[in-house]
C-alpha cells in the first residue's frame, strides 16, 4: 500500500517527536475564523485530562488561503493558571500541514492516520475545524475510552434540535443500525476517537482514490470499525454547534454524498449485514444532560411543495426503482393535505431498501438514482417535522426510535431481494 | 444435314462449355457460404460470451438501451441481440464474398460498392447508439436536478432538451449516411433554429410579466418573505 510522503519539516518534526501516546487530528480548508478556538479547547483538554502523557496536535490542511495554518501554529493558552489546577508535565507538539491526494476530508484523516502510525500513538482522535460548542472535557470523552478501557472506536453522542441532523435520523441511523446491529446513535457525527491500532487499519484499506477521500470518509470508519469487529463505543460531548453551512449548499448533493457512500459500504460489507438481525446497544461515556437548543425555523410548505413536484416529474423513474406496488402507496400521499402529511414509517423503510437494491443492481447511474430520492426525502422530513412538532425532545427520539425499529423488522425485504 | 446438326449443338455445346466454366465459381461461392455461417455461429457464441462476462446487460439497463428495445418491441436480452446482429452481418459478408467468387462483372460493383458503404453506416450506428444514450442521460440529469431545484415544468424542460439533442443525433446519422445531406442540413437547420426560435419568443412573451416583477422588486417595492427553512440535515 503506497503511503503518502511527508514534506521535509514535517518528516524532521516526527523524527524528533519519536511518538505520542495520544495525536488530536484537525483537518481543515479556510476555517481561520474557528479553528483558533478548536486548537485551544484540545490544548486544554489535553492539559486538563492527559497531562503526563505525550501528545500531538496536528492540523491537516487542505491548501487554505486564509491563513489557517498560521493561527494553528500561533494559537495557545498563554495563562494556564486560570483553567488549570495543575500543570502539563509532557509538551504538546504541534504540526501544522497541508495534505496530498484527492481534495476532501478522507484525505485529510489519511495524513492524520499516517502520522499517528509513524509516531505509533496509542489514541487518536479528529474533530472538525469549525466548531463552535467544543470544550476540552470532548479530549477526556473521547480518548479515555480507548486508552483506560480497551474501546477502539469512540463516536460522539450530541443534543441536537429534533429538526436537525434529519438524514442522519431517517436514513443513515436506522439504515446502519439494522445492518450491521450496533445502536450507533451519530454514525457520521464528524468528531471520533479511535485506537492507534485501528488507525492502522484504516491505512491497509485501498480506499483513498475513492469518494470515502473527498466525502465519506465518516460513514467509511464508523462502518469499518463495527464490521471489522472493532470494539466500539459512543460518548456523550453536548451540543453541537459548528459554523453556519453555506445556505446555497445543494441538500441533493449532500444525498448523494452520504447515502451514496452508505450504499457502496453494502456492497463492501454485503457478507457481514446480510446474517445481522436485530440490533444491541452500545455503551455510552460522559454524562448525559439537557441542552438548551435556538429555534429552529422550518418550511415544511416548501418542502411538500418539492415533493408533489417530485410526484409529478419523476413518475417512470419512482416506479423503476420502487415497483408499481410501493409507488401507489407514494402517490396515495400525494393526495394528502399540508395538515394531514403523513409519511408512514413501513413505506420510508421500503422505499430505502428499494434505492440501495437498485443501487446493487445498478439500475441507473448513482448520481440520477441517489438524487432524485430528494423529493422522497423533503416528503418523510416534512411528516417527521409535522408529527414531533408538538412533542419534547425525548418523545421525539421516541418517534425515531420506532423508525429504527421499523428498519430492523422489514430487513428481510432487503436480503430477500439482494441477489 | 451435318450443317443443321451443327447448328442445334453448338449453342448447346456453347451452354455446356458456359456452365462447365461457371460450375467451379458456383461451388467456391457454396463453399465461401458455408465456411461464412461457420464462422459467423463462432464469432456469435464469443461475442455473447464476452458480454456476458462484462455485464453488458446490466450496463444496457442502466443506459436505457434495454428500454429502446422493448420499446421497439424486441424482447431479447442487448446481449444475444448484439450477437444477433453480429451473426447476419457476417452471413452478409460472407453472401457478398461469395457472389464475388461468382466473377460477374455487375454483381462485383455491386458487392464492392456495398462493402465501400459499410464503415459510413457502421459510424452511423454508432452514433445513433452513443446519441441515445447521452440525450437519454443528459435530458435525465436536467429533469431530476429541476426537480430538486422546484422547477415546476421540470418534465417540460428535459423533454425539450431530448428532443434538441434527438434532431441533432438524428441529423448528425442522416448526413453520415449521406442520405440527400442537403435537404438534412436545411431541414435540420429549420427545425433546430425553429425550436430556439419558439422557447425564446416564449420565455420573452411569457416572461414579460416575471422580469417586471423582478425589476420593480429591485427599485424597492416589498414583497412578503417566504417563511424561513433553517433545518440542518446534517
Amino acid at each position: 500500500m503506497k503511503t503518502v510522503a511527508f514534506r521535509k519539516e514535517v518528516q524532521e518534526q516526527l523524527e524528533k517527536i519519536q511518538r505520542a501516546d495520544i495525536v488530536v487530528g484537525i483537518p481543515s480548508f479556510n476555517n481561520a475564523r474557528t479553528i483558533g478556538h478548536v486548537v485551544r479547547a484540545v490544548q486544554a483538554g489535553l492539559a486538563k485530562y492527559f497531562p503526563d502523557r505525550k501528545s500531538v496536535l496536528i492540523n491537516s490542511d487542505g491548501g487554505s488561503t486564509d491563513n489557517t495554518l498560521e493561527v494553528v501554529r500561533n494559537t495557545s493558552i498563554e495563562n494556564y493558571d486560570s483553567i488549570l489546577l495543575h500543570h502539563r508535565v509532557e509538551p504538546l507538539f504541534k504540526i501544522a500541514t497541508p495534505y496530498s491526494g484527492l481534495p476532501g476530508k478522507g484525505s485529510a484523516f489519511r495524513t492524520i492516520f499516517e502520522m499517528a502510525g509513524a509516531l505509533d500513538a496509542k489514541a487518536c482522535v479528529v474533530v472538525d475545524s469549525d466548531l463552535r460548542s467544543i470544550t476540552p472535557e470532548w479530549i477526556e470523552l473521547l480518548v479515555k475510552p480507548v486508552l483506560d478501557d480497551g474501546f477502539d472506536y469512540v463516536a460522539p453522542l450530541y443534543h441536537r434540535h429534533k429538526y436537525d441532523g434529519t438524514i442522519t435520523n431517517s436514513i443513515v441511523y436506522p439504515l446502519t443500525r439494522s445492518l450491521y446491529g450496533k445502536r450507533i446513535r451519530q454514525p457520521i457525527g464528524g468528531d471520533f476517537g479511535f485506537s492507534g491500532k485501528l488507525a492502522k487499519f484504516y491505512l491497509t484499506k485501498d480506499v483513498w482514490q475513492t469518494d470515502v477521500a473527498r466525502f465519506g470518509i465518516d460513514i467509511w470508519m464508523t462502518t469499518t470499525a463495527i464490521a471489522n469487529q472493532f470494539n466500539v463505543t459512543q460518548s456523550f460531548l453536548g451540543a453541537k454547534i459548528h459554523d453556519a453551512k453555506d445556505p446555497g449548499s445543494d441538500l441533493s448533493a449532500m444525498l448523494y454524498q452520504v447515502v451514496g457512500a452508505t450504499f457502496e459500504l453494502m456492497e463492501t460489507y454485503h457478507d457481514v449485514w446480510k446474517p445481522i438481525r436485530g440490533s444491541e446497544p452500545v455503551t455510552a461515556f460522559g454524562f448525559e444532560y439537557s441542552v438548551g437548543l435556538e429555534q429552529v425555523n422550518v418550511n415544511t410548505g416548501k418542502m411538500l411543495k418539492l415533493f408533489q413536484e417530485g410526484l409529478k416529474n419523476l413518475r417512470e423513474l419512482w416506479v423503476a426503482v420502487l415497483g408499481n406496488s410501493d409507488f401507489r402507496e407514494v402517490e396515495r400521499l400525494g393526495t394528502l393535505g399540508d395538515r394531514e402529511f403523513q409519511f408512514p414509517l413501513a413505506l420510508w423503510t421500503r422505499v430505502i431498501y428499494d434505492y440501495a437494491i437498485a443501487f446493487h443492481n445498478k439500475k441507473l447511474p448513482i448520481e440520477h438514482l441517489i438524487k432524485s430520492l430528494t423529493p422522497l426525502y423533503l416528503g418523510k422530513t416534512a411528516s417527521f417535522i409535522l408529527e414531533v412538532e408538538q412533542m419534547g425532545q425525548e418523545e421525539a427520539e421516541a418517534a425515531i426510535e420506532k423508525l429504527c425499529q421499523e428498519f430492523e423488522i422489514n430487513k428481510e425485504y432487503l436480503t430477500a431481494s439482494w441477489k | 444435314m451435318t450443317d443443321f446438326l451443327d447448328l442445334i449443338l453448338e449453342p448447346l455445346q456453347e451452354v455446356f462449355h458456359a456452365i462447365r466454366q461457371f460450375l467451379p465459381n458456383l461451388l467456391a461461392m457454396l463453399v465461401i457460404l458455408i465456411i461464412g455461417i461457420l464462422v459467423a455461429r463462432v464469432l456469435r457464441a464469443i461475442l455473447v460470451r464476452f458480454l456476458t462476462a462484462i455485464k453488458f446487460d446490466s450496463w444496457s439497463d442502466r443506459m436505457g438501451v434495454t428500454t429502446l428495445m422493448r420499446k421497439s418491441d424486441l424482447w431479447a436480452k442487448p446481449s444475444l441481440a448484439l450477437g444477433a446482429i453480429l451473426y447476419w452481418i457476417m452471413i452478409i459478408i460472407a453472401l457478398a464474398m461469395g457472389m464475388s467468387a461468382l466473377k460477374i462483372q455487375a454483381v462485383d460493383n455491386l458487392v464492392s460498392q456495398f462493402f465501400m458503404y459499410l464503415p459510413r453506416a457502421f459510424s452511423a450506428i454508432m452514433i445513433l447508439l452513443v446519441g441515445y444514450m447521452l440525450t437519454g442521460f443528459v435530458s435525465r440529469a436536467v429533469l431530476i436536478a429541476a426537480v430538486n431545484s422546484g422547477y415546476h415544468y421540470a418534465k417540460l424542460l428535459a423533454e425539450a432538451i431530448r428532443l434538441l439533442l434527438t434532431v441533432l443525433v438524428l441529423a448528425m446519422v442522416l448526413e453520415q449516411l449521406q442520405v440527400a445531406p442537403g435537404i438534412v442540413l436545411a431541414a435540420f437547420s429549420i427545425i433546430f433554429g425553429g425550436i430556439v426560435l419558439a422557447l425564446a419568443i416564449s420565455f420573452g412573451v411569457g416572461g414579460i410579466d416575471a422580469a417586471k416583477r423582478m425589476i420593480e422588486r429591485e427599485t424597492g417595492e416589498k414583497r412578503t418573505e417566504e417563511p424561513k427553512d433553517d433545518v440542518e440535515h446534517i
